[in-house]
Parts: structure tokens; C-alpha cells; sequence
């Protein structure tokens, strides 16, 4: 817990810190994501229909990202060392509030899907999302877009499910 | 770090109870998630309010705070307890019947304490904090049968 939250003293600012919890959170969220995947898969009891399908499903995402990743340069300029102004918490904060608010919304809409590969395939693009937002758009809005990610679908596994 | 003890008993104790009602796979996700609700926004907060509140956790400080946080302890006890026992009146249900609920409190309300105890050290907030867990633990101990 303390490496956590408490840096060793020659790395001690704030931008790696920020850095630092960005990481975790998309850890976090990568994680609930093949939560998802494995809640839905046991629970609805999934039917594989083409299984070459599955080996594909990933292929759909994952290659748009790999090809954005690499042509385009970093959107932000990464973390601020100070606080942030007061406005700015509480726009970003709406901002996370409205995206779990969509989330719900998109786990719900995950949840009538009733064959394995779209799933995954579904799975997948939120997953290259994060993927991106972790690696270039470090900023408060990945950071933001990726809590709200988070908590819908935590939302929408204890109360809609 | 006793109050931390608490909410781990009451977190087992939660477990075990519900423990014949955990009879699906569904109520063992809904668990899962109840428990792992606060993570995310805590990470959040934490990312907002880098800088520390409190940074010194002197002789001082401790002397000038003592007296309000143990109000506040008090009052957030009874004001929870009350709280919980009117909603069970009002609404003819238990806690223990709807254990993400139970859940959801506890979990969220010791990540908070964690997180204020390593970081802000602010011991008003302590003080709310240990009330709401100890509120939580008495009623799910002793007032509720």
C-alpha cells in the first residue's frame, strides 16, 4: 500500500505519482473488463458458434489501434505538477459521472449479446480504448474517461445484473 | 488502525452470514463488485488532490483536533445508528437481507479510512470515518436480530 501511495524520495513528484495511479487504474480496469467477460461467459452460458470467429474477434480491434498508436503523436502534454483550479475538478468530474452513466448503458447493451466471439470482440475494443487513452492521452481526461469506465461497470454488475 | 480491525471483523462476519445466501454465481459477482466499487473513484480523488492536506502530523495538531474529532466520532455514530434503524422501520427490511449494501458501506468507508490515515491525516474526517464503521459494526452486532 505505502509503495503505492508514497514514491520513493528521488522520483518524488507529483507528475509521477499521477503517472503511477493512471497506470494502476487502467490495471484496474483491464482487470473488470475480463471480469466482465468471464461473468457473461459463465452466466448467460455463452455457445461458441464459429470458433474460428474467436481467433478473429481480437484481430478487429486491435489492429485500428496499433495502427492510430503508431502514426499519431502524444494529444496532451501529460501531467501538471500542481492542483488542479476548482472549475477544472468539477468539470472532470461530470465528465466521469456522465461516462459511468454511459457505461451502464454499454455493460447492459454487453449483456443481451449472446455469442462468445462478439463478446469478445466487444470486450476487445473497450480494451483497445483504454489502451489508448493509458498511452496517449495522458492526461486528466483519460484519466477521467477511464474511472468512469471503471465504475459503470461496477455500477451495472451490482445493481442492474 | 483499531477501527480497521473492526470493519475486517464485521467484513467477515458479512461474509459468513450471507454465506447460505450466496447461492448463485450472480450474488458472488455482485459481492465482488460491491467490494471493489470504492477503488476506482478513490483513485480518482487521489489523482485530483495530489498535494497532502496535512502534511505534519505534530504534538500540536493532535492537541488542537482531539476534542472536535471525538464529537464528530460520536455524533456520526448515533446519527448513523439512527439513520440505519429508521430506514429498516420505514421500509420493513434488514441490513442483512441486503448484504451489497452492507457491503458497499463498509468497503467504501475503509478504503477512505485508509487512504485519509497514509495520506491527509485529517482527523475531523477520521473521526467521521470510525463513526460510520462502528455504527455499521453495532448495528449488525447488537441491534439488529
Amino acid at each position: 500500500m505505502e509503495q503505492v501511495f508514497i514514491k520513493p524520495p528521488e522520483k518524488n513528484s507529483n507528475v509521477n505519482k499521477r503517472e503511477l495511479l493512471f497506470t494502476f487504474q487502467s490495471i484496474i480496469v483491464t482487470g473488470l473488463l475480463a471480469f466482465t467477460a468471464i461473468a457473461f461467459f459463465f452466466y448467460n452460458h455463452l455457445a461458441i458458434e464459429k470458433g474460428i470467429k474467436v481467433v478473429f474477434a481480437p484481430f478487429l480491434s486491435v489492429v485500428p489501434l496499433l495502427f492510430v498508436l503508431s502514426i499519431l503523436r502524444d494529444l496532451r502534454h501529460g501531467f501538471i505538477e500542481g492542483n488542479y483550479a476548482k472549475r477544472e475538478v468539477i468539470k472532470f468530474c461530470v465528465i466521469a459521472a456522465s461516462i459511468t452513466a454511459a457505461f451502464t448503458g454499454i455493460t447492459f447493451l454487453l449483456s443481451k449479446i449472446d455469442a462468445l466471439e462478439i463478446l469478445l470482440a466487444a470486450i476487445m475494443a473497450v480494451l483497445s480504448v483504454v489502451f489508448f487513452l493509458r498511452s496517449k492521452i495522458k492526461d486528466i481526461l483519460g484519466m477521467s474517461i477511464i474511472t468512469g469506465i471503471a465504475e459503470g461497470i461496477i455500477i451495472y454488475m451490482i445493481f442492474l445484473f | 488502525m483499531v477501527t480497521t480491525g473492526i470493519s475486517i471483523v464485521v467484513f467477515i462476519y458479512l461474509v459468513f452470514l450471507g454465506y447460505d445466501e450466496i447461492k448463485t454465481f450472480k450474488d458472488v459477482i455482485k459481492i465482488v463488485s460491491s467490494v471493489l466499487f470504492p477503488i476506482p473513484m478513490l483513485f480518482f480523488a487521489r489523482f485530483i488532490l495530489i498535494e497532502h492536506f496535512i502534511p505534519e502530523n505534530t504534538d500540536a495538531y493532535k492537541l488542537k483536533n482531539q476534542k472536535p474529532a471525538v464529537i464528530l466520532l460520536g455524533a456520526t455514530m448515533f446519527v448513523g445508528i439512527g439513520f440505519m434503524w429508521l430506514l429498516e422501520t420505514l421500509t420493513h427490511q434488514k441490513l442483512e437481507d441486503h448484504l451489497i449494501f452492507a457491503h458497499l458501506i463498509n468497503s467504501t468507508t475503509v478504503s477512505s479510512y485508509v487512504l485519509n490515515y497514509i495520506l491527509y491525516n485529517n482527523l475531523k474526517a477520521n473521526g467521521i470515518l470510525s463513526g460510520v464503521m462502528l455504527a455499521l459494526a453495532m448495528h449488525v452486532f447488537f441491534i439488529s436480530n
